[in-house]
């Protein structure tokens, strides 16, 4: 009797298990954010005549992606501030003072996602932003999202465009005018599960 | 950008507010007249410095957020409700040197809060910490108290202008160093203390002003903090600057003492001169190497493009 009822028990047990694992997978899938593949570049009006551009060489984050339902992926960004590269070492180490990013200070600018909708040819992210101590709400569109697997590496990515401007996150309004007060920043990323 | 016009008329009319003050103020005569000048002194250079701001539109946010909103929203009204306390009712040393000692232990730290020296991956260790916090602590002690006591027995105005010169100096290189705010934010406070040092001195040549020397003082100190640690001075700048007043010692050898007062007051501003001269030199050349090409000095030829391209071996590597 007491055999019986073990042997009932495991085959209970195992056909659980066996019934789960053959279940499909409905979690989110995560992200490792790859820095190789992935750059943050701006460009800001000079004097109002042209574009100054440069980039952040040191970005990471991570995001998790729910294909069955939007709502539950997440997207995470951080930038190094001190990182600013526009190709002129006077003007990185002047952009890192206190007038423009003030890097010891505020040494990161961050993304976190709240809100993610399925949109046409990716997902809608509204999220909290903050660059120089102050954090905004934003929306945007990341286009992309297709899978693809490379030498055993499932990879995906995506691409956007944000207009921020400056004196919505505590810039001085006086050094706003020899540097454009609006600055359009295109993140492109990519990230990697196994 | 800097607007030297704003700068000028924030610095024109700092000094101009507090002279008057302090000449309004002092020139009534009663028989508690040091302590009157004393306490002249220290409101004729919160006046200043009040309306040099506020002209220069530097409005710090409020929680402060960033190294120069906390120097103008904690330690100068710290510095200066001190210094207020002391000249309105002189309590006892002990307890002068108590509230003075207090306030420079806690400035670097105040200056430094949340900032990625104290907080985050590459913040500094405990022991770090203490011992950079200690130090700038006993510099300002130090310096301070070397000052109080020269001007206790030099009685003379000059070490207050020491001490702006050494504010102007300041300014003029954090400018340079690509912190032009932070720069901006001295000139009121080196233009209140002249202002003041010249009525008093028109009042009545010979008096310690000890309390307008502990605002002065600490001023420059929390900027020089936010000038190393945020901005782009280095630390022997900020070392030469800060120490220079204390060069004003050197007229007490019994040789310089027997000199007319105003002869010797000359000789201490000239002696502080000489190393803001030389750090404000360097800083200018070094301006004008890394900061020339952005102010429009980079602009390159076709025939400068063309004697630059590399040629023979280096161009066939490049190639």
């Amino acid at each position: 009797m007491c055999r019986l009822f073990s042997c009932c028990l495991t085959t209970i047990v195992l056909g659980f298990g066996i019934f789960a694992a053959g279940k499909p997978a409905f979690a989110a899938d995560d992200y490792a954010f790859d820095p190789v593949h992935s750059s943050v570049s701006f460009k800001a009006r000079h004097l109002d005549i042209s574009w100054i551009h440069g980039r952040f060489n040191e970005v990471s984050g991570n995001f998790s992606l729910d294909r069955e339902n939007a709502a539950k992926s997440t997207f995470v960004l951080s930038i190094k501030a001190e990182s600013v590269d526009t190709g002129n070492k006077g003007r990185d180490e002047h952009l890192r003072q206190p007038d423009y990013f003030d890097t010891k200070q505020f040494p990161t600018i961050d993304f976190k996602s709240t809100s993610v909708k399925a949109a046409k040819g990716g997902y809608e992210v509204t999220g909290d932003f903050t660059m120089h101590g102050k954090t905004q709400k934003i929306s945007f569109v990341v286009e992309g999202g297709k899978e693809i697997e490379f030498m055993g590496t499932k990879r995906t990515g995506f691409s956007t465009e944000l207009k921020v401007k400056r004196s919505d996150y505590g810039f001085d309004k006086k050094n706003i005018g020899l540097i454009g007060d609006e600055a359009l920043i295109d993140i492109d990323f990519e990230g990697t599960r196994k | 950008m800097p607007d030297p016009g704003l700068f000028l008329k924030a610095t024109v009319a700092a000094t101009g507010a507090s002279a008057v003050f302090v000449l309004a103020l002092g020139c009534v005569r009663r028989p508690e007249f040091t302590s009157r000048m004393n306490l002249a002194c220290v409101l004729g250079v919160a006046l200043g410095l009040m309306l040099g701001l506020f002209l220069l539109d530097l409005r710090p946010d409020w929680p402060p957020a960033k190294g120069l909103d906390r120097f103008l929203t904690v330690i100068l009204p710290a510095a200066l409700a001190i210094e207020l306390v002391i000249a309105s009712y002189w309590p006892p040393c002990w307890l002068i040197w108590t509230l003075r000692l207090g306030l420079t232990a806690v400035v670097g730290r105040i200056i430094l809060h949340d900032s990625i020296y104290l907080v985050g991956p590459r913040s500094w260790t405990a022991w770090q910490m203490v011992l950079a916090l200690a130090a700038c602590g006993c510099l300002l002690a130090t310096v301070w108290g070397l000052l109080v006591c020269l001007s206790r027995s030099a009685k003379d105005v000059s070490i207050l202008f020491a001490i702006s010169q050494a504010t102007i100096c300041a300014s003029f290189i954090a400018m340079m160093a690509g912190y032009v705010t932070g720069g901006a934010a001295a000139l009121p406070l080196a233009a209140a203390l002249a202002g003041t040092a010249m009525a008093s001195w028109i009042i009545v040549p010979r008096h310690a002003i000890e309390g307008t020397i502990g605002i002065g003082l600490v001023g420059l100190f929390g900027l020089l903090l936010i000038y190393r640690f945020f901005g782009g001075m280095t630390t022997t700048q900020a070392l030469v600057i800060f120490c220079s007043p204390l060069l004003c010692w050197f007229t007490e050898f019994p040789k310089g003492r027997r000199r007319a007062p105003w002869l010797v007051g000359l000789v201490r501003l000239a002696l502080v001169a000489i190393p803001l001269i030389a750090v404000l030199f360097l800083a200018k050349r070094k301006f004008d190497r890394d900061m020339g090409p952005l102010l429009g000095n980079a602009a390159i030829s076709p025939h400068e493009f063309r004697a630059s391209e590399p040629t023979g071996l280096i161009h066939t590597l490049a190639v």
